[in-house]
């Protein structure tokens, strides 16, 4: 799976949420992911359509990434959305490029989770305030993938952070980044490739042989007690 | 001490003794994603005891 992650962010360098973002995606086995962050390709505000819907036609995921200003992204990808999703690309008669790719969002947010509901403080939940979004998805034939939500990222502990780590790279790889087992397969392929240069603790390939086969025989056990128990209600 | 706890504290020592912050995220992602699989078996596991002995299959 190729990815597009478009991120549009007025003064990405000064963002601590951003830059952690993109750093979490220097890394080889990361190779089919493409940075695209949009204020910097155009500081100007002015955008080469053909080159943007090539990039679209390119990938197969497009990640929208962007800190959600007043319950939006801010302007210039929304100057995206009006002047690169045209009539006949993206939509209406032989506007089918986009169909059957999926729409993610990345958004970082500053109120805390808690307030985006009815009765919190904003009043309404990311998936009311991202109807746009959904609505693009939908027109245009993508399927609209659950969005990862960040939210106050610097009052996050180091744990949390690494655990949102993970949780973006596999956001940004994985087909069903929600699911255990996709998950799984995942963290396999990545202690695989796990390099001894940084880990130099005593019996580190032995440790690290166990943990993927301790994950793998986990798997099988899960399997089998699924097994039985769509067995028994057959 | 079990397989799963001895995995847990190599883990843990591995991911003090890694140089790489990414690195180390890995590491501690696979001891939660250990702790995920443990409590998903206990769930199954649960459930199947739960159908087998449900009143409603005693006459089967």
């Amino acid at each position: 799976m190729n990815t597009l992650i478009i991120i549009s962010h007025p003064e990405m360098d000064e963002s601590s949420s951003q830059q952690f973002l993109v750093q979490s995606l220097s890394d080889p086995s990361l190779e089919n992911v493409t940075i695209h962050p949009l204020e910097k390709t155009y500081p100007d505000g002015i955008i080469d359509v053909k080159k943007e819907q090539q990039l679209l036609r390119e990938h197969d995921r497009i990640i929208f990434q962007f800190p959600f200003y007043w319950y939006s992204s801010p302007p210039l990808l929304k100057k995206w959305q009006d002047e690169v999703l045209t009539e006949h690309f993206a939509f209406g008669y032989r506007g089918n490029k986009l169909k059957n790719k999926e729409l993610g969002l990345v958004l970082s947010i500053g109120v805390a989770e808690k307030d985006y509901q009815a009765g919190g403080q904003e009043g309404f939940s990311i998936s009311e305030l991202t109807k746009p979004f959904q609505a693009m998805a939908k027109k245009t034939g993508m399927t609209y993938v659950k969005p990862l939500s960040i939210f106050q990222f610097p009052y996050k502990s180091e744990r949390d952070k690494m655990t949102l780590l993970i949780a973006y790279q596999q956001y940004v790889t994985l087909s069903k980044p929600d699911a255990l087992k996709s998950r799984e397969e995942w963290l396999v392929n990545r202690l695989e490739d796990i390099s001894y240069e940084t880990l130099t603790g005593e019996n580190a390939v032995f440790i690290i042989d166990q943990v993927v086969e301790l994950i793998e025989d986990n798997r099988m056990e899960l399997d089998e007690l699924r097994m039985h128990i769509n067995n028994f209600h057959d | 001490m079990d397989e799963q706890e001895w995995i847990q504290v190599e883990l843990k020592r591995l991911f003090e003794t890694s140089q790489d912050y990414k690195q180390k995220a890995l590491l501690m992602a696979a001891s939660d994603l250990l702790k995920e699989q443990a409590i998903r078996k206990e769930q199954l596991q649960g459930e199947l005891d739960g159908t087998l002995w449900s009143p409603g299959n005693w006459s089967m």
